[in-house]
Parts: structure tokens; C-alpha cells; sequence
């Protein structure tokens, strides 16, 4: 099914409630970047800073390398999904681990890392709260900061086998289950929001803390990540703490926000994820490469909040998900950047000014098949003759017609009364 | 200062009286306005739905010879600006030229309150008005050019338009559109009006996706473009 369809679907079952809990999440953000006065300031210096990184990304991956080695972590680069997944079932075949934790990760999603450990025999458990109530009931993320906010309570309820539909009450059960495996698992794994590219640290930032029990536990902690989520230095980093959670939930920062170097009491590996990175520098689409995962152009998306993250179908949704979902399958994603009235708040959202209208509109003329039809009308459009025939033909057109043309407007909503005379004859 | 009417294809076709209107206010303001006959479209829908356009530079060669090009259509004028072509910096929305070229403030003043609908082009485009998103000071041309007791809705969202939107997702398009006129008609702004509320706003596109939803819902608002109201308010 494609987006117009799916959108319907969850609108009728879940869409004002769903549009009403994340316009709160957006109006505490507006609250939150409104306490920075230097917030204009901070989002024109993330986006150069980003800028740069996107300009020298293979020498900062080089930086990165050398200096994380040298603090004392094992580093690969996988050049695709293939060789991340294989890289990840080597580490773990290594100490012959059959559990993993793993805490919130968009880059194992991209490379379907939890069904490829399935089928072979090891068992993933998610550790976030939002991911593990997905993953009992065997979806997807729908956001990517807010993976169950598609959910209720008494979903939660259901997949816990509770009749107590209590937040508090159910999030308690869900932390008390979650304890056991993170005490009986064999290796940790995890994404990471940023990594210092003159230190070798990859800092991670959650609000539960499980990506610091994944990390911390059990003897192996393995971190996956895309190559563009480097910033140079630890200056930098400061920068982007600062915004990430204001941007995404309103938070001043997370609550855990850990810096980690060499893991003390066993291994820690990263593993530095092209998987079509290095490619995208030199396509029109580089700039979505600035992306840092905040998600508020989801959170403030009018079609998004209405539509609900399942109904983009890739696993990042919303309006950079409509951006990068056609760059993995051309012909799967095409209704996505469609999916949007070019209403620009995501643009005005985006802590690092990823230029959105502009994408998604390069994105709707990339997923476009030339049209011979459109073609001759847009040529006849530069005279004002022909327009005028074009519009005199309109008018000779009977009404049912022109409701058929444009079918999805008529469905809804009467069309407008054509005047008999134009302004200009 | 030679100054041009651009009169966009869909306003030309649907709402004749808007590009009147608009004409006649700017002459009444002392504008030596000229309406190229020659004029087509800016490209917009093209450009929007994904094919590629010449219509930016076929507007730059029309209007060439002109210091100011004036619109009644933020979202046109939008498309202009972002074409990046000579007419760019001098393609002017209704309400930027009166307030930042005319300077004029307070046109309307008497004018019973008005509901105003700011348009996503007017607003994170041409920054007519302070996005929500931003951190910068609350501002609002258009309220200053109007001058009246201006009512908004509580949310700066979109009205679900979109243009090729609302073809390609009809239901989206209308419930996106169906709660934007809730908030504008929100019970905190009906308070504060007697008559039959007017919505009004720099982009026809937008309130004619909304009249034509409020009749469909039977909900009781009229819509009038600015230029109308500003015409008639003057006069």
C-alpha cells in the first residue's frame, strides 16, 4: 500500500490523538529553544559545522580511525549492510554469544541487523522502552525518537499480558523484565549519536540508560554507526548537546549523555557504516548527510503527525525519510516526497538547516519519469495564446470531466466555480 | 520606478477580481502600475510536481524592463524568488511591498477583526510573518499593513493545500485543512466577532482549499483575499 492509503488507515483509527501528542512534543521544544536566546546562532553554526564535516568526510573518518584505535577500541568499516551484519555475527560468533542487547540503533534498522542475527540463532533483545514495545509486537519503529508513539497504553498492556493499563505501572513491569537480560546477555550493542573525530569517543545519548547497561555489562560492546554522524572536535560536541534534545523532546540534554573511549572490563568495537554514504556526496541529496536523527521535522510535520510513521513505510519516516527512502529503492518510495504540501516547517525545524523544500522538490523531479504530455504543456504555457486556448478549453470542459482530472480533490471537496471572464483576456 | 502587476495563472483564471483589486489598490496608493498582457505562469505547479521548468526564465524575459513585479500569491512569488533568476529580488508579494517598499502601516484600522490565515509560503518563505519554529522576535507585516484587530489560529501550520497535494492525497489534504479551520475558528476568536467571520490571507489557494471545505462541513466563515479588503477599506 502506498502512503495515501496507509495514511488514511491509521488516521481513522489513531490520527488526531497521535497529531495531539506530538504537537505537545513540539510546543515543549518551542519552549525549550525559546530559553536559549543564542538559538538562531547555535543552528547557523551546527549547519556550517556540519557543512565541513560532509566537505572532509573521508579525512575525518581517517582521523577517527587512528585516534580511536589508539585510545584502545577495535574500529572496522563496513562498506555496505552485507559486511556490517557479517562484521556483528563474527564479534559475537567470536565469544559464542547467543543474547544481545541492544539499544536504539537507525543504522541496524537500515541494515535489518535484528533479522539477520535471528536467522542465525541469536537471540536480540531491544532494550529502549519504546523499541522493545515494537518489537513484542513485531513492528517497526514509527518515529525515530519515539518508536512506540503509534501505541497506547493499553497496547502496552496487551503485549505484557497486564490488565493494569497504568503508565507507571507498566513501564515498571517492562524495566523489571529488561533487568534479567541485560544481567544474562552476552554482548551489548548499540548506535551512537556522535563521534569525535581528534578523541576516537563515541558519545551516546539516551534517557533510560540502557545504552550505558548494554555498554557496561556484559564483555563485548559493539557500537554501529553511519560514517556522517562524525563532528570534529569535542567543542563541537558541546554544540550539538546542546540542541539535540531541546530540538527533539524539549529536554535541556538527555539524561544519560555518555562519552565512551575504551571499554575497561572487556571489548568495545565500532564499526563505521558507508552503506551508499560516500556515494550520496556526490548526488544533489549530499546535504541530507548533515542529518543528526533529532527528528523534530517528524515531530512537526502536519502530514506526519496525522499519517504516522508506518505509513512511509522506510524505517526513517517523515520528511527526511521521504528524502532518503527513494535513495535506497527509486520505485518502492516514489508516492514519499509526494507525501508532503512543501509547507516548509521542517526546514525551519532542522538544527542543522538541511534545505528541505529545496530536496524534496529535487527529490520529486528524481523519482519522476519524464512526461512527453507534461512536456508539450509546459512549452505551451510560455505563450500567453496558447494559454489562453489551454483555458478556454477548460472552460468548454463539462464539470464531471474536470472532477475526474483531479479525482482526489473531487472526492472530498466540490471544485471551485470557474468566472466566465478572465482578469487578463 | 517602472512597476509591474504579475498576475498569477490561477488568480487570472479563478478570481479575476483578486488581480482587480490588486491593481486598483496599487494605482489608488499613487503605484504607476503596468500589467504586462504577455504574462503566463511562474512555473510553480511544474516545478512542484516534479518536472523541469523554463517558466522562471520565460517570466524573466516578460518582465524584464520592470524595477518592482507585484503579486497577489505568496507562494508564486515564493517560486520566483527560489528560481534564483534576475526577477528574484525584485518580485514582490502585495502585503512585503506596501510594508518594506511603500511603507505604509494601519491601511485598515476600523475594520471590524479579521481572522487571519498566514500562508506557509508567506510565512517560512517570504518571512511575512515569524515562523513558531524560529527564535526570533514575534513579528507580522501583514497585521501591520492591516492595522485592524487581527485574530489567528493557535497553531502556525499548514492549511494542507500543498498544491499537488491536494490532488495526490485528497482525505489528508481536506483533514489537515478541516482542523486549520477549526483553529482558526476557535472558540477564543469567535468570542471576539459579531458577524459572519472573515478569513482572509495573501494566498488564494489556500483559502479557497478552506472555503471549500467549510461548505462541505456547513461551517459558517466567509473568505476574502487582503487586496479585496484593503480596497474596500480604503476607499
Amino acid at each position: 500500500m502506498k502512503h495515501q492509503e496507509l495514511a488514511i488507515k491509521f488516521y481513522k483509527e489513531k490520527g488526531p490523538k497521535h497529531d495531539k501528542a506530538l504537537w505537545a512534543i513540539r510546543q515543549k521544544r518551542d519552549k525549550a529553544i525559546k530559553e536559549v536566546k543564542e538559538w538562531e546562532i547555535l543552528r547557523q553554526k551546527a549547519s556550517e559545522i556540519k557543512d565541513y564535516v560532509i566537505e572532509n568526510l573521508q579525512k575525518l573518518v581517517d582521523e577517527f580511525i587512528k585516534n580511536a584505535k589508539n585510545e584502545g577500541i577495535e574500529v572496522y568499516f563496513a562498506k555496505n549492510a552485507k559486511e556490517h551484519n557479517e562484521i556483528v555475527l563474527k564479534l559475537l560468533n567470536e565469544i559464542n554469544a547467543k543474547k544481545v542487547v541492544k539499544s536504539k540503533s537507525m543504522l541496524t534498522e537500515e541494515c535489518g541487523l535484528n533479522e539477520f542475527l535471528a536467522q542465525n540463532n541469536i537471540e536480540v533483545i531491544d532494550t529502549d522502552l519504546g523499541e522493545r514495545i515494537v518489537q513484542l509486537r513485531k513492528e517497526k519503529p514509527s518515529h525515530i525518537v519515539l518508536p512506540a508513539i503509534h501505541t497506547t497504553k493499553e497496547d502496552v498492556a496487551k503485549i505484557l499480558n497486564e490488565t493494569n493499563t497504568d503508565p507507571t505501572y507498566l513501564t515498571r513491569k517492562m524495566r523489571e523484565l529488561l533487568r534479567k537480560e541485560f544481567l544474562s546477555a552476552d554482548a551489548g550493542i548499540s548506535g551512537t549519536n556522535f563521534l569525535v573525530a581528534n578523541k576516537g569517543y563515541a558519545v551516546v545519548c539516551t534517557n533510560e540508560g540502557n545504552a550505558d547497561l548494554g555498554a557496561i555489562l556484559p564483555p563485548l560492546h559493539i557500537i554501529s554507526v553511519g560514517i556522517e554522524k562524525i563532528v570534529p572536535d569535542m567543542k563541537d560536541l558541546g554544540l550539538f548537546l546542546r540542541m539535540l534534545a531541546r530540538n527533539a523532546t524539549g529536554q535541556a540534554i538527555t539524561t544519560y549523555s555518555t562519552i565512551f573511549g575504551k571499554k575497561e572490563n572487556g571489548k568495545r568495537v565500532i564499526i563505521l557504516v558507508d552503506n551508499g554514504r560516500f556515494e550520496r556526496l556526490n548526488t544533489k541529496f549530499k546535504e541530507t548527510l548533515k542529518c543528526i536523527r533529532c527528528s523534530a521535522c517528524l515531530t512537526t510535520c502536519p502530514v506526519f503527525r496525522r499519517s504516522g510513521g508506518h505509513s512511509y513505510r522506510y524505517i526513517i519516516p517523515g520528511p527526511i525519510g521521504s528524502l532518503l527512502a527513494p535513495l535506497k529503492d527509486k520505485n518502492e518510495y516514489k508516492d514519499l516526497p509526494f507525501a508532503c504540501t512543501l509547507c516548509g516547517s521542517c526546514e525551519m525545524i532542522c538544527p542543522v538547516k538541511i534545505p528541505f523544500s529545496k530536496q524534496l522538490r529535487e527529490m520529486r523531479k528524481y523519482v519522476t519519469k519524464e512526461n512527453f504530455i507534461i512536456k508539450i504543456a509546459e512549452k505551451s504555457m510560455h505563450s500567453a495564446t496558447m494559454f489562453k486556448l489551454f483555458s478556454k478549453i477548460i472552460r468548454l470542459t463539462p464539470k464531471p470531466l474536470l472532477e475526474k482530472a483531479i479525482s482526489e480533490w473531487s472526492k472530498y471537496k466540490a471544485l471551485p466555480a470557474i468566472p466566465k471572464e478572465r482578469f487578463i483576456k | 520606478m517602472k512597476t509591474a502587476l504579475f498576475v498569477p495563472c490561477y488568480i487570472n483564471e479563478l478570481y479575476p477580481d483578486i488581480a482587480r483589486d490588486t491593481a486598483i489598490l496599487l494605482r489608488n496608493l499613487g503605484v504607476n502600475l503596468e500589467i504586462p498582457l504577455n504574462q503566463t505562469c511562474c512555473g510553480q505547479p511544474f516545478l512542484n510536481s516534479g518536472y523541469e521548468s523554463s517558466l522562471p526564465q520565460n517570466f524573466d524575459e516578460i518582465f524584464k524592463k520592470y524595477d518592482y513585479i507585484i503579486s497577489p500569491s505568496s507562494s508564486c512569488v515564493a517560486t520566483i524568488r527560489e528560481a534564483e533568476i534576475n526577477s528574484s529580488n525584485k518580485t514582490f508579494e502585495l502585503i512585503e511591498f506596501l510594508h518594506d517598499i511603500l511603507q505604509l502601516k494601519n491601511l485598515i484600522k476600523e475594520h471590524p477583526p479579521l481572522i487571519l490565515h498566514n500562508s506557509c509560503h508567506s510565512l517560512r518563505s517570504l518571512l511575512e510573518a515569524s515562523p513558531s519554529e524560529l527564535n526570533i522576535p514575534y513579528f507580522n507585516k501583514i497585521k501591520n499593513v492591516l492595522g485592524c484587530k487581527i485574530l489567528e489560529a493557535k497553531r502556525d501550520e499548514c492549511c494542507g493545500f500543498g498544491g499537488v497535494f491536494s490532488v495526490k492525497e485528497g482525505f489528508m489534504s481536506y483533514v489537515i485543512g478541516k482542523s486549520k479551520l477549526e483553529d482558526l475558528l476557535n472558540e477564543d476568536n469567535l468570542k471576539k466577532i459579531k458577524n459572519t467571520p472573515i478569513i482572509t490571507g495573501v494566498d488564494m489557494s489556500c483559502l479557497m482549499h478552506l472555503e471549500s471545505i467549510a461548505k462541505k462541513e456547513n461551517i459558517n466563515a466567509e473568505f476574502k483575499h487582503i487586496s479585496s479588503l484593503l480596497l474596500k477599506g480604503i476607499k
